[in-house]
């Protein structure tokens, strides 16, 4: 863990007036660090606080109670903001604008000088596929706008990249192209932080990954340590007949073991442990079957994902 | 700033807004150089006649047409401009938008005044563009010194400055545009009203706490009633009669901008 994480924020909480002297709670009590040279996803179901928690991050919103650090200050300094790339979810840009005008008016913002605009706004919009393309911004398709808006997050070259559903809009190849970006800053030091609905991708790409429920953080930990074992294991076979299956259930009724559940030309079951396991595979090379597979059953990020936020509405 | 004021000229340019309203003037300014005429005498005097009226010595008629022309003119700018530059500043906090905007290495209140700066100017730029060129075709043909027509237009900017402080402040609370224009167009109607308060309120209700609520009101609020007379009293004698109403604007729009930028470098979005 290095001294200065790009991100550090202790104890955030935010609450909102809503009409009629209510308040609206997004977040409760929220701690998470991220270091550089890191991806870290962000997941959570709508209403989560996702999006608030960007908020703060960029200092568009203010933390009723806690902190938040930008790479090592305050949000709230425009200079730290000038080392931030950052993609919102819904962005909305003005129709008059072309690519180009755009990015050079987002540029002009995070303090970059027009040779640093003319070297970097080619370059970036090679780069994210949008080169030669005249028309103006209110022309273009969803994917395209947000093409656009990842170049304006690159524009300055941060050190630090906020994205809010990057691939939202983007057609499979472009996902695959987003990744391999993300991949390729990684590589060269900058910290992603990445806020996605696409658990699949999230599991691809990140380091590490925060499961934010209801205003609090569920869990947080490595795309492995999600996709852990069950416990649970398939075996495949080819043409399995009740041979097969008169061998398994003499194996498993000999010893205690859990949860044996037939589909077809496999099962699954819980072996109490490997010696279990193994004996299940030599009773069945004794009869007339071909084994394909023997596989432990994972957990799946959407898997996880499911169990915690079913966990506490149950 | 100088960024957002850029870019603040080209939406106006680009949604067309301020090119619909430079046109306007332009026409204003054709239709007012062609009432215009001007003459030499046989001794070489020079004389000027508005329309039908009967022609004058230069000297004199020069501060009747500048004064004709900011009167008639003045009140159509100055509701044009609000319309026009009141989008411009709620567009600033378009969702969507100012997420991009505001996470910028570029504080709040820079990109935001540079946003009323370029309202600003779209104000200064459509009075000059009506009122200058009879200026400089009556000082080019007859002579006579048309400069107060530029202070003039400071004077009614002022007033102008003072409008848009309100409509900046009644940006934040909410997003509509309609608010900010209602309340600045109000401001600006209460005006002549607030001035002449002895006759129009004092004559309403006669309880002394209602006169003192509307004596203050008249000290707080900007005076374009009374700009507006000082700045064809000044193109007339080129003289400021008064300082007050100057002053106290000047205060008021500042107050209330500086107001405005604090609520939004506070406000979370």
């Amino acid at each position: 863990m290095t001294a200065n994480p790009v991100i550090e924020v202790r104890d955030l909480h935010k609450t909102y007036g809503a009409p009629r002297g209510r308040t609206i709670t997004a977040l409760r009590g929220v701690s998470l660090r991220v270091e550089s040279g890191t991806i870290f996803g962000l997941i959570g179901q709508n209403g989560a606080g996702k999006t608030t928690l960007i908020k703060i991050l960029l200092g568009l919103s203010f933390p009723t109670t806690g902190s938040a650090s930008l790479l090592g200050g305050s949000p709230s300094d425009a200079g730290r903001r000038r080392r931030v790339g950052y993609l919102p979810e819904q962005m909305r840009l003005p129709d008059y604008f072309k690519a180009t005008a755009f990015l050079r008016y987002m540029g002009r913002l995070n303090g970059l000088d027009s040779s640093a605009l003319n070297d970097r706004i080619p370059a970036l919009l090679e780069r994210v596929g949008l080169a030669g393309v005249g028309k103006q911004v209110k022309a273009y398709s969803k994917g395209m706008q947000q093409r656009l808006g990842l170049a304006q997050a690159l524009l300055n070259n941060p050190d630090l990249l906020i994205l809010d559903e990057p691939t939202d809009g983007l057609d499979p190849l472009g996902r695959k192209e987003v990744r391999d970006l993300l991949m390729e800053l990684k590589a060269e030091g900058k910290a992603i932080f990445l806020n996605s609905h696409l658990l699949s991708e999230v599991e691809m790409v990140c380091d590490q990954i925060a499961i934010l429920d209801h205003g609090r953080v569920a869990r947080v930990a490595k795309p492995d340590d999600f996709a852990r074992g069950t416990g649970e294991y398939v075996v495949r076979m080819a043409g399995a007949g009740d041979m097969a299956r008169a061998a398994v259930e003499e194996v498993l009724r000999r010893e205690a073991s859990h949860g044996l559940d037939w589909q077809g030309t496999m099962f699954r079951f819980v072996p109490r442990d490997l010696a279990q396991l193994n004996a299940v595979v030599d009773q069945l090379r004794r009869v007339p079957v071909e084994i394909e597979a023997v596989e432990p059953v994972r957990l799946s990020l959407e898997d996880f994902f499911v169990q915690v936020v079913a966990g506490r509405e149950s | 700033m100088f960024a957002t004021y850029l870019s603040a000229m080209h939406e106006s340019i680009s949604r067309r807004v301020a090119l619909v309203l430079l046109g306007v003037a332009l026409l204003v300014s054709i239709a007012f150089n062609a009432f215009v005429h001007v003459r030499k005498l046989g001794g070489g005097e020079m004389i000027v006649a508005i329309g039908t009226q009967p022609p004058m010595p230069a000297a004199f008629a020069v501060p009747i047409v500048l004064e004709a022309e900011f009167q008639g003119t003045d009140q159509l700018w100055l509701l044009l401009a609000i319309f026009a530059a009141s989008p411009l500043l709620t567009a600033t906090l378009d969702k969507g938008w100012l997420e991009l905007t505001f996470s910028k290495g570029t504080a709040r209140w820079r990109i935001f005044t540079g946003r009323v700066l370029a309202g600003l100017t779209m104000y200064l730029l459509l009075f000059a563009v009506a009122a200058l060129p009879v200026a400089l075709r009556l000082w080019w043909e007859t002579g006579v010194g048309t400069w107060r027509a530029c202070v003039a237009i400071a004077i009614e900017t002022l007033g102008f400055s003072a409008l848009l402080s309100v409509a900046s402040l009644l940006t934040l609370p909410q997003r509509g545009v309609a608010l900010p224009m209602i309340a600045s167009v109000a401001v600006w109607l209460l005006s002549p009203f607030l001035a002449n308060r002895r006759e129009t309120f004092y004559r309403l209700f006669s309880w002394h706490v209602g006169h003192e609520v509307v004596d203050w009101a008249y000290r707080i609020l900007p005076k374009s009633f009374e700009l507006e007379a000082s700045c064809v009293a000044f193109i007339q004698g080129g003289k400021v009669v008064s300082w007050w109403p100057f002053w106290s604007t000047a205060v008021f729009a500042i107050c209330v901008f500086g107001l405005t930028l604090r609520q939004l470098s506070r406000k979370s979005f």
